[in-house]
């Protein structure tokens, strides 16, 4: 089922001229894995800003379930449709791993009523991720790079998102912690039925998409031709993908 | 819809514990704003009460005394004096005499109000007052009394309009710093779809609370310090000893007061609103990472 479509999208920084984003259509099922692959500043992370309603693209629209992102109010676009999962996890960082996920309940007014239901909610949302009962009392300031990330997705899980956008998710993180969170991610599409996109630089991501979109220089290029395009793998790039893929295989 | 907007205050409550640090150095500052201007304010006041007290008193004192102490004045007889009394201008029908040297003496009459002192003189000339005296209130004594006040209300005013100019300054610069210094979780708190408003709300009920505590603080130090600030600046203001000035603060003046701590909260509530409109998070979190 379509759930995200991208229609003629361009996107240009304010005072530029130069077009970040070129003409960009893409559909996104729900269900589905997709990674969003390409060389740094080809514009991979202006895609999920305006995917993630963050951003207004300047031509083109972005739908949700069949609805112009330009007629809904994007606050509650944010807070209701989709979870965002960024590189640099954005979480309130003086504030405990737990207070995160209800505030977000919160701001999406999730129907979870009750301040105790709503802990509790978000105490099994974080075990779900693998965050025990003590680490989510703690504050995010004391919690080590992959318990952050964790508390990240469970944050982005919190209002049960039809789309989950990650930025970057095993960026900072172990190879142990990064299979972990590919393997929630996998599950959140496959089992949950969620539209997961994921932006990545990391081949072992890719290797788990069910659809890649390349973008080189603001275009998309479909995935199979991009996993051909030695100019983003380097050197060895293409050898580097095999690899994974026979393993996998 | 109050109990998903109530997360809002809650938010805010929680906030104010967590930035202990910044709270404290925005509550001393806003203390020591409310703390000066309760001081101004109960001088200013009780020198405007005392003043209209002594344009009562003055005012209503008129007094019919001979222009000149020359011998050959007629005397106002006692029947005179009596006549004069019976004025639908006067309080009741009193009349003092006051002998103010070489025989002559001074009639005072209590009037109603002030403003019937052209009334009460052309009244008692048609009675047939004696050439050579005048109806008049006691303008010197009235200049020794109010005098020292009018100065000390006009110090009180200036200090007071410079307290509010600065405190708002104070206030703003506040505000500004603060929006600033939460920039990275305003960014946040806006990616996660909270509402400008909201957000703006939330500051607002922080910076609230911490004027309201500030204002009970001050309303207590304000009210010590007053008396002993006052007494310094009559003194400096009188050149005779006189009776010292009772200075309270009043529940005219902690109203007032009140109304300024609002205006100082309401000032930092509409920079923070007008930061916040301005702010897009996608800039903030891409500054940040």
């Amino acid at each position: 089922m379509k759930c995200l479509e991208l229609a003629d999208v361009s996107y240009r920084y304010e005072g530029s001229t130069e077009y970040v984003l070129k003409n960009i259509s893409a559909a996104f099922d729900s269900g589905k894995v997709y990674t969003v692959v390409g060389e740094s500043g080809a514009g991979k992370s202006t895609l999920l800003s305006l995917i993630s309603g963050l951003d207004v693209c300047k031509e083109g629209d972005v739908y949700y379930d069949g609805k112009n992102l330009r007629e809904l109010d994007r606050d509650d676009y944010r807070a209701k449709c989709v979870g965002v999962i960024f590189q640099g996890y954005n979480l309130l960082i003086n504030s405990t791993a737990v207070y995160n996920i209800t505030l977000s309940m919160n701001i999406s007014e999730s129907e979870i009523m009750g301040r105790r239901a709503k802990k509790e909610a978000a105490f099994a949302l974080l075990n779900k991720v693998g965050i025990d009962r003590e680490t989510a009392d703690r504050k995010i300031l004391y919690l080590s790079g992959g318990e952050q990330q964790r508390v990240g997705i469970a944050r982005a899980l919190s209002h049960n998102p039809d789309v989950i956008i990650a930025d970057e998710p095993t960026g900072n993180l172990d190879a142990e912690t990064e299979s972990e969170v590919l393997k929630i991610l996998t599950r959140l599409a496959h089992e949950d039925g969620k539209c997961v996109i994921i932006v990545t630089h990391s081949e072992n991501v890719t290797a788990i998409a069910d659809e890649i979109i390349g973008i080189h220089a603001g275009n998309l290029i479909a995935g199979e031709k991009y996993r051909e395009n030695s100019a983003f793998h380097g050197e060895n790039g293409h050898e580097r993908t095999k690899t994974i893929r026979e393993n996998e295989q | 819809m109050k109990n998903k907007n109530f997360y809002v205050i809650e938010n805010a409550l929680l906030n104010l514990g967590k930035n202990k640090g910044r709270n404290f150095l925005q509550g001393v500052m806003i203390f020591a704003v409310i703390t000066t201007t309760v001081i101004a304010l109960s001088i200013h006041n009780t020198s405007v009460a005392i003043i209209g007290e002594y344009k009562t008193r003055f005012g209503s004192e008129v007094n019919i005394v001979p222009e000149t102490l020359a011998d050959n004045l007629p005397d106002i007889t006692a029947e005179q004096a009596l006549l004069y009394s019976q004025s639908e201008y006067l309080r009741d029908a009193q009349v003092d005499e006051v002998k103010i040297g070489s025989g002559a003496i001074k009639l005072v009459y209590y009037l109603k109000s002030p403003e019937s002192l052209d009334a009460f003189r052309t009244e008692v000339q048609d009675k047939g007052l004696p050439a050579g005296y005048i109806v008049d209130i006691d303008k010197a004594g009235y200049d020794r009394m109010v005098m020292p006040m009018e100065g000390l209300k006009d110090i009180s005013l200036t200090f007071l309009l410079i307290v509010l100019a600065l405190g708002c300054a104070i206030m703003i610069l506040l505000s500004i710093i603060s929006v600033r210094e939460r920039k990275y979780e305003i960014g946040v708190l806006r990616a996660m779809g909270m509402k400008k408003q909201k957000l703006a709300m939330g500051l607002w009920v922080e910076i609230l609370i911490i004027t309201s505590v500030c204002f009970i603080l001050s309303l207590i130090a304000g009210g010590l310090l007053s008396q002993s600030i006052s007494d310094a600046l009559l003194a400096g203001l009188m050149n005779t000893a006189t009776e010292p000035v009772d200075i309270s603060v009043s529940p005219q003046t902690v109203l007032q007061i009140f109304g300024v701590a609002m205006l100082f909260a309401s000032v930092a509530g509409i920079i923070s609103v007008s930061k916040i409109t301005k702010y897009e998070p996608i800039k903030i979190l891409m500054e940040r990472n």
